[in-house]
């Protein structure tokens, strides 16, 4: 194991039952890159980024965070992770759940940096119940990075936002990697995989295939981002 | 009114419950174990006050006055000396004790006996089987004295309470505690669900966050709530409803405390248990109801069948709730040893109950 990688899954499986949500999957996230992990509904995405973080535990295989075997509680304090639903207290205020995410991981000073971010400082005293579902969903993501994390994990962030605001987003990801961030994020949004350095895609709990977007598309044999994936998958299927 | 959209929604209602077995379970089990419970309590219960009987009758007559409550079917006799009676009060062997005074046949000759009569006195209504039970001992005594009526002038006297004290002081020393341990555990309960259920829980679980420090800021933060609410109904049941009191009010509150903190921690070691407000819910009448009819608010722990005061004698809520009376009753302050018996066993129950939360923590936050 390298500490050039920022996660470092090796070979992880994990049942629920008897349904095998992760078959040996290998994945490796350099510092300071915007990795991908594409797929369908159901495909183990979630499953990954839980694992990644600790939430989950591994049957099999190895799980390296920040150079730390995981699940390990202190690295989580270098980790931001962002759920799928906009996890938030309703009856707190903007700047009062902000205030209580930076306070668990001893990040008080950030919480203005990240308010301005995500655009949300002038409605710092709006109740979140108030807001609207892309309000929220900035605060999430504010709450994901107040404490300054090396490791960014997005489940879906850009889930049920307009296309507005998913540029916005994306602009927030690119700048945070070139501060240094690494960031793994989830889609099964065809026309956010560009914006990646790296993609692995993932169906069925394996990893289909792992690269650049370019090198995608030559795996798949299609200039098509989203036709190299169906590609890649049917291949998978057929084999 | 179209009958066909009445009938969705009825099939719809049903067809929900069917897949949740745990609420079917309630609905038909829980019935049947909270009426076996009442049932099983009231009529196995041996309701018959146990009572001594010392009779310092130099005469002949306090001897037929004692063999005759021997019989009653009102009372359970027990023949002691005068001396000990008291202790035996305290000690919960005895509910009253009965002295047939040195002058007892001289009294009954002269017309007006004065038997007197010793009560525990901390639950109301037992004097009544015993003042019955002795009334009808004199009857037979009437027999023996000829030509002339006898009139009966008890000297009753109690150990704890008095003779203004009512049913509402006895209730109202347990139901202090109840009123706060059961408002408690509902809103704990209910909000450590929320915490699952907006999927906060699983943001703090990837935080640094130790799960021990989650329960115990949720126990801090709750028993602020929870104090807070102790000292309104303090204040409310001595100065408004004036519940009898006989012990010191920290004491109570002490004991308030310790049951509003038992209540927040089995809030959030159940709501572990529960994967929706209305499954947490249901827990009030699986976890309430037995331990409102077995702790001895209403029906004291001593008079129930045996099997079910093996089952009080392991819930929290027993010993707090015979704490609080200890207190509030019986003036029992630090130095007793009951009292620190029934405050100790709450505070064990409240350290089990943060391990148990903590530990179930993380496995059920997937």
């Amino acid at each position: 194991m390298s500490d050039a990688f920022a996660v470092d899954v090796d070979g992880v499986s994990r049942s629920f039952g008897t349904f095998k949500a992760l078959d040996g999957v290998t994945v490796r996230v350099r510092r300071g890159e915007i990795y991908g992990l594409l797929g369908p509904n159901g495909a183990g995405k979630s499953t990954l980024i839980r694992t990644i973080c600790g939430l989950l535990e591994a049957n099999a295989g190895t799980v390296t965070v920040l150079g730390t075997r995981m699940p390990n509680v202190p690295v989580l304090g270098h980790i931001g992770y962002m759920t799928q639903q906009a996890a938030l207290y309703p009856q707190l205020s903007v700047q009062e759940n902000i205030e209580f995410f930076a306070a668990i991981n001893g990040a008080e000073a950030g919480v203005r940096q990240a308010l301005d971010l995500v655009q949300l400082w002038e409605r710092r005293g709006s109740v979140v119940s108030t807001l609207s579902g892309g309000q929220r969903q900035r605060l999430s993501l504010a709450c994901a990075l107040v404490h300054h994390p090396d490791l960014l994990l997005l489940d879906e962030p850009t889930v049920g936002i307009d296309p507005q605001l998913r540029v916005q987003f994306w602009d927030y990801f690119r700048n945070l990697a070139a501060a240094g961030t690494t960031i793994v994020v989830s889609s099964h949004v065809m026309d956010e995989a560009d914006r990646c350095q790296r993609l692995g895609l993932i169906q069925y709990g394996r990893l289909l295939a792992e690269g650049t977007p370019t090198e995608i598309r030559q795996q798949g044999g299609s200039q098509n981002l989203e036709e190299a994936f169906l590609n890649l998958a049917g291949r998978r299927v057929e084999s | 009114m179209s009958a066909r959209r009445i009938r969705a929604i009825t099939r719809r209602l049903l067809e929900g419950f069917r897949r949740d077995r745990r609420t079917l379970a309630l609905l038909f089990v829980a019935p049947i174990v909270i009426l076996g419970l009442l049932g099983y309590l009231l009529r196995g219960s041996s309701t018959v006050p146990s009572v001594g009987i010392a009779n310092e009758d130099t005469g002949p007559l306090g001897v037929i006055v004692a063999d005759a409550l021997r019989h009653s079917s009102h009372i359970k006799t027990t023949d002691i000396a005068s001396a000990d009676g008291d202790a035996s009060l305290k000690d919960g062997s005895l509910v009253a004790y009965i002295v047939l005074p040195s002058n007892f046949s001289q009294q009954a000759q002269s017309g007006t006996v004065a038997p007197e009569v010793h009560l525990e006195g901390s639950q109301p209504g037992e004097d009544a089987p015993v003042i019955q039970a002795l009334q009808q001992a004199l009857i037979s005594l009437a027999s023996q004295v000829a030509g002339r009526g006898i009139s009966f002038q008890p000297q009753v006297t109690y150990l704890y309470g008095g003779a203004t004290y009512d049913t509402l002081d006895y209730f109202g020393a347990a139901f202090i505690g109840l009123v706060v341990f059961f408002l408690v555990f509902v809103i704990t309960i209910v909000s450590f669900l929320n915490e699952r259920t907006q999927g906060t829980l699983e943001r703090l679980m990837a935080s640094p966050l130790r799960r021990g420090e989650i329960v115990v800021g949720y126990m801090l933060g709750f028993t602020v709530l929870a104090l807070v609410q102790s000292i309104e109904v303090l204040v409310f049941a001595l100065a408004v409803l004036r519940i009898h009191n006989q012990g010191n009010v920290l004491l109570i509150f002490g004991m308030e405390a310790l049951m509003a903190i038992a209540a927040v921690n089995l809030g959030i070691f159940l709501s572990m248990f529960a994967r929706s407000e209305f499954q947490a819910v249901q827990f009030i009448p699986l976890v309430v109801v037995p331990q409102v009819l077995l702790s001895g608010i209403i029906f004291p722990v001593s008079s129930e069948p045996a099997p079910l005061q093996w089952l009080s004698d392991v819930l929290p809520l027993t010993y707090a709730v015979n704490g609080m009376r200890d207190i509030m009753v019986k003036g029992a302050d630090l130095t007793a040893p009951s009292l620190l018996l029934d405050a100790g066993v709450v505070l064990g129950f409240v350290v089990v109950l943060i391990a148990a939360g903590t530990a179930t923590l993380r496995r059920r936050v997937a």
